[in-house]
């Protein structure tokens, strides 16, 4: 049901992105590059929140003609972007809260792996555990459709 | 109407009575539903409420002032003319709003005027209002902006991006093209506004590319390129190679790469190829790492066609917008690892002369040069590097690179970036396969004057752009300092020799290196000449040579100098110009030892004892003196033949130190090392030597086995001109009569003077004087006639201790005389019948301690020739006195006699034997001490 799926390093720079339309890549990329400033936005705008009580998901940042943009941030400022087809309707706010959650959980095994350097592209050729990020977001992305 | 009185009010600056009016008009309008009106009037309701709490204008003032200025008109227009500009501007009504805040202001705040958060309602009402309309977009579209630059000073981008997000969504048909791209701008304008950088970077991207459209007659090529390059910022993304260069890449690749390949795409069709050139090898600078192996193919593809019009520079490009374009070296094409600046070789390295003003460093150290040393400094010195390069000469420096291209990478023009010395630098071409490993290439170059030299990077051509390299802003290159003083210049010497170049390459210890190995074989005991020609191939005249040899350890004992020269001959020749050649020879002489070691123990061994026994003066074996013994070559002995022939090579260097020209003056030198390389065959061997006591004291024979171990006949000479033939592993005795020889009055000198107090060092010295000396005495040469060639035999080596001391003069002489004559050897002393023979023994002591006292017995007999000896003589001999003399003690280097006479009765021939008797004393000193001569005396008859 994600058509596309990113995460993205503190320094604003894509850790993993896939797409499932891959012959148009790079308007997901714009797309998702651009959903950063609504992130940002977000975020500077809950600073002022009690950080500890920080809700992570962000909701929908934006949508457009034919896509939902959600998002998600980790404490450690760790973007997840998730790009929806938006004639899904039958998508709950928590469906996309429990597949953000999903995503962090994997991503977070990730990061445990000795062997990933934290800030390099998670790659499934190298790191197993990548390979298993890689399978969890298959998964995320055919679940529905 | 009230709208109308409104706007008109408001125009006028009256905002009190406009908001009043404008209030009234939404009640009204909102009963007859007519909403496009209603929508103004709620609009016109929400400017008069922004200037009242904005006094100063929404956002950038131009911008603001104009749209709100712009609405009355364009509104009141729209239903005749729909899409109608937004920039149309009503000067009147762009003064009058921003400039009269009015007085009045504070004072209607709390009747009619819309709070903040009303304002952004209203404006929702008005738009959802408009959006009824098909054709009212424009209005809409202005209202939305309208809202988000409210909102943008109420600092709630949120909700300004939901206003903006929709705006996007308003369709306007119609537009020409120069109308989509300002709006695009404008987008771009008011995200940048809220902060959305990305999205602003985004929608001018667009914008750019509205601009190019395919529909679009005239391409407006320079504003796309203009709008691309202010989209940089929003992808974070730096024109400067430098901000890429430290640690990894940040920014979102993907994207940043499209707009690389845009820019370049828009420069080339601007016209300008060096932008495109430049873009280009950013792109491929920066983006080596995500671009797919096709990529880097279609890019290098691309780069080589437009350097092949404009060739890269390292200028940097100044843009008409004040922005200037750094220039890119192409640090990453290909990737360097490693840079190292290269010693000269061996014999090329400058060394300084130690003694003048002592300012070396190293001259703490026992060292010329050592590696560990070297490695310390330049830890310490950071960069500074512990050797020099001479002024003229070629130095070198090494980089490790490899190629990270999926294909052939020709790299040209590399040479190196210097600084602080003039310096010549000889560019390379290099080729390197596709993704190769680590590949060495050396730069070299010249230095043309002294100092010190810094390599600060290289610099390449790489798909026709030059780029030059500074190693300060390579990531990830090892450097072991790139700072090197450079000397004046040396003179260079070449060296060839008469012997053939040696495969052998010697490997002496700490540092030396050889640079010309030569090999000669020759046969033990040989000399030969070598001869050296030297030639300076340098520019500097050559001034100074010193010569020093070293031979290399071997186990094989060495007499005699190996190696000697002459080099005042040489020096004659100097100073030696550039490209002139002087000769040196030096003369090679290899002694070995030529004993042969098991045989020669267990021989000497049975032939002792008959020496150590008392010294039989048999005549016959002073009838044949130099005595030639036919020996059968025994089967043992051939067998071992081969073990004779075993090759024993010798290695020594030559050191060669030079120097000259200016770099002579300041005290520098260079070392040139000759290796050679001498192959040592066996020409005679000594199988077995030993010694028979000859008729006198003072002499003795040595008895001398020899072997041929060549395969030549070969003649053997000694001094007393002797000449022995021996065929090809054939063994002969040789016997010599050889003075014996008194070793105490010299050997000293050597022991004494060092404090070297081994005692087994002095007996190891004094063994060697020895040795020398009875080799000087014995003069044996042999010579292979066949080959011409001839050569020395020393007994040096087989000479055993056993061996020295029948061949020491005893430290006690012994002296007989016979009627005062002394009586030695074969002389025969006369006497006449019946007259008493005065017998005189006198004792000499050379030993450096007391001996004796000592009883002497005189024992008379006759040989009758026949092996028989006849000690019945009491008859024919008697004694005066007592046949039994007795001496005192002798103090060292005393003297003593004792006297006796014999009376001879008959006349005959008699030996006197002189015997010891037996005693403590004479237990302590070794026998050979004791070794009197025999005396031989001839009675006569009387002469009448």
């Amino acid at each position: 049901m994600a058509v596309c799926v990113a995460v993205i390093a503190k320094e604003n720079y894509p850790l993993y992105i896939r797409s499932t339309p891959t012959e148009n890549e790079l308007k997901f990329h714009y797309m998702v590059h651009t959903s950063l400033d609504v992130v940002d936005e977000k975020i500077s705008a809950m600073g002022k929140a009690l950080v500890d009580q920080r809700e992570l998901y962000l909701g929908l940042l934006y949508p457009t003609e034919d896509y939902k943009v959600y998002g998600y941030v980790t404490n450690s400022k760790v973007k997840f972007v998730m790009v929806v087809d938006s004639s899904n309707t039958a998508l709950r706010d928590n469906e996309i809260r429990s597949m953000f959650r999903k995503l962090h959980n994997s991503y977070t095994d990730v990061m445990c792996n000795p062997f990933y350097n934290p800030g390099d592209r998670i790659q499934s050729r190298f790191v197993s555990l990548g390979r298993a990020f890689d399978n969890m977001v298959t998964s995320m992305m055919i679940q529905v459709c | 109407m009230r709208k109308h009185v409104g706007d008109l009010c408001l125009q006028a600056g009256m905002l009190q009575d406009s908001l009043v009016h404008y209030h009234m008009s939404v009640e009204l309008l909102r009963s007859v539903n007519d909403f496009l009106w209603l929508g103004a009037a709620l609009e016109g309701l929400c400017s008069a409420s922004v200037i009242y709490h904005y006094p100063g204008g929404t956002g950038g003032k131009s911008g603001a002032r104009r749209f709100q200025g712009s609405t009355l008109p364009a509104e009141a227009a729209n239903r005749h003319r729909p899409g109608a500009q937004e920039v149309l501007i009503d000067p009147g009504a762009l003064t009058t709003n921003g400039i009269n805040p009015d007085t009045s202001t504070e004072i209607g705040r709390a009747k009619n005027c819309l709070s903040p958060e009303d304002i952004i309602d209203k404006y929702k009402e008005a738009i959802s209002y408009y959006s009824k309309y098909k054709n009212a977009g424009v209005i809409e579209l202005e209202a939305c902006i309208k809202a988000v630059r409210v909102l943008a000073i109420q600092k709630r981008s949120m909700e300004a991006s939901e206003f903006l997000q929709n705006a996007v969504y308003i369709n306007l048909r119609q537009l020409s093209e120069e109308e989509k791209i300002q709006r695009y701008s404008i987008l771009s304008e008011l995200y940048e506004l809220i902060g959305f950088h990305r999205k602003s970077a985004f929608f001018k991207r667009v914008a750019a590319m509205q601009c190019v459209a395919p529909s679009i007659a005239e391409p407006g090529w320079r504003a796309c390129y203009k709008l691309l390059l202010e989209t940089l910022p929003g992808y974070s993304l730096s024109l400067d190679p430098k901000d890429f260069s430290r640690g990894t890449h940040r920014g979102w690749a993907a994207v940043q790469m499209r707009l690389l390949h845009e820019l370049v795409y828009a420069s080339r069709r601007m016209g300008n190829p060096a932008l495109s050139v430049r873009h280009l090898s950013f792109l491929l600078q920066t983006m080596l790492d995500f671009l797919s192996d096709q990529e880097k193919k279609d890019v290098t593809q691309s780069l080589e066609n437009y350097t092949s019009k404009c060739p890269g520079t390292m200028e940097p490009i100044a843009l008409p917008g004040g922005l200037t374009l750094p220039p890119v070296p192409f640090t990453k094409l290909p990737i360097v690892r490693h840079v190292k600046l290269l010693n000269l070789p061996a014999s090329l390295r400058p060394h300084k002369v130690k003694s003048l003003l002592g300012q070396n460093m190293s001259t703490k150290s026992p060292f010329i040069y050592s590696p560990i040393i070297a490695h310390n400094r330049g830890e310490e010195r950071s960069k500074k590097i512990d050797f020099q390069w001479v002024q003229g000469d070629v130095c070198e420096v090494q980089l490790m690179v490899y190629n990270p291209m999926p294909f052939e990478l020709r790299v040209e023009n590399m040479g190196l970036l210097t600084s602080g010395v003039e310096f010549e630098s000889l560019p390379a071409a290099l080729s390197l396969p596709a993704e190769s490993g680590l590949y060495p290439v050396t730069l070299v170059g010249v230095p043309q004057t002294t100092g010190t030299i810094t390599v600060n990077g290289y610099h390449t051509t790489v798909f026709g752009v030059f780029s030059d390299c500074l190693l300060d802003n390579l990531p990830g290159i090892k450097t072991s300092g790139s700072t090197v003083e450079v000397i004046p210049a040396l003179p260079r010497l070449q060296i060839s020799t008469s012997l053939p170049r040696s495969a052998h390459s010697l490997q002496p210890s700490s540092g030396d290196e050889v640079s010309t190995n030569v090999s000669v074989q020759l046969y033990n005991g040989e000399s030969q000449q070598l001869i050296i020609k030297l030639e300076n191939i340098g520019m500097e005249p050559l001034e100074k040579l010193e010569v020093t040899s070293k031979v290399l350890t071997t186990k094989e004992k060495l007499y005699g100098d190996f190696l000697s020269w002459k080099l005042e001959e040489t020096l004659a020749q100097f100073p030696l110009l550039p490209g002139k050649v002087a000769t040196f020879t030096i003369n090679i002489k290899v002694k070995l030892d030529f004993s042969c070691q098991e045989n020669l123990l267990q021989d000497l061994s049975d032939d002792g004892i008959s020496v150590s026994g008392f010294p039989l003066s048999s005549p016959f074996r002073q009838v044949v003196r130099p005595r030639v013994e036919g020996k059968p070559v025994n089967p043992p002995e051939s067998s071992k033949a081969g073990d004779y022939s075993h090759v024993k090579t010798l290695e020594a260097v030559l050191n060669f130190k030079y120097s000259g020209g200016p770099g002579h003056t300041e005290g520098y030198y260079r070392n040139l090392s000759l290796g050679l390389h001498v192959e040592v065959e066996p020409s005679v061997f000594f199988t077995r030597v030993s010694t028979l006591p000859a008729s006198s004291t003072r002499q003795c024979h040595l008895l001398l086995d020899v072997f041929n171990s060549t395969e030549h006949e070969l003649t053997v000479s000694t001094r007393s001109s002797e000449v022995l033939i021996l065929h090809a592993g054939e063994c002969q005795r040789m016997a010599i009569q050889v003075d014996k020889f008194n070793f105490e009055s010299f050997p000293e000198s050597p022991g004494e003077k060092g404090q070297f107090a081994n005692p087994k060092q002095l007996e190891e010295e004094r063994r060697e004087a020895r040795g020398l000396e009875i080799h000087s005495k014995l003069g044996i040469h042999w010579r292979i006639p066949s080959l011409k060639r001839s050569g020395e035999a020393s007994v040096e080596g087989l000479l055993n201790q056993l061996v020295l001391e029948h061949l020491q003069l005893a430290p006690l002489q012994w002296d007989v005389l016979v009627d005062g004559q002394l009586c030695d050897r074969e002389a025969v002393a006369a006497c006449q019948v019946g007259d008493p023979v005065r017998l005189e023994v006198r004792l000499t002591n050379q030993s450096p301690r007391s001996v004796g006292p000592f009883a002497l017995t005189v024992v008379p007999f006759q040989d009758h020739q026949n092996g028989v000896h006849n000690y019945d003589l009491r008859d024919t001999v008697s004694f005066v006195g007592s046949s039994t003399f007795y001496l005192d003690a002798v103090q060292p280097s005393g003297q003593s006699a004792c006297l006796g006479a014999l009376l001879f009765l008959y006349t005959g021939d008699f030996f006197l034997h002189i015997r010891f008797h037996e005693d403590s004393t004479s237990k302590e000193l070794p026998p050979s001490w004791f070794c009197l001569p025999s005396v031989h005396v001839r009675a006569l008859e009387v002469q009448a």
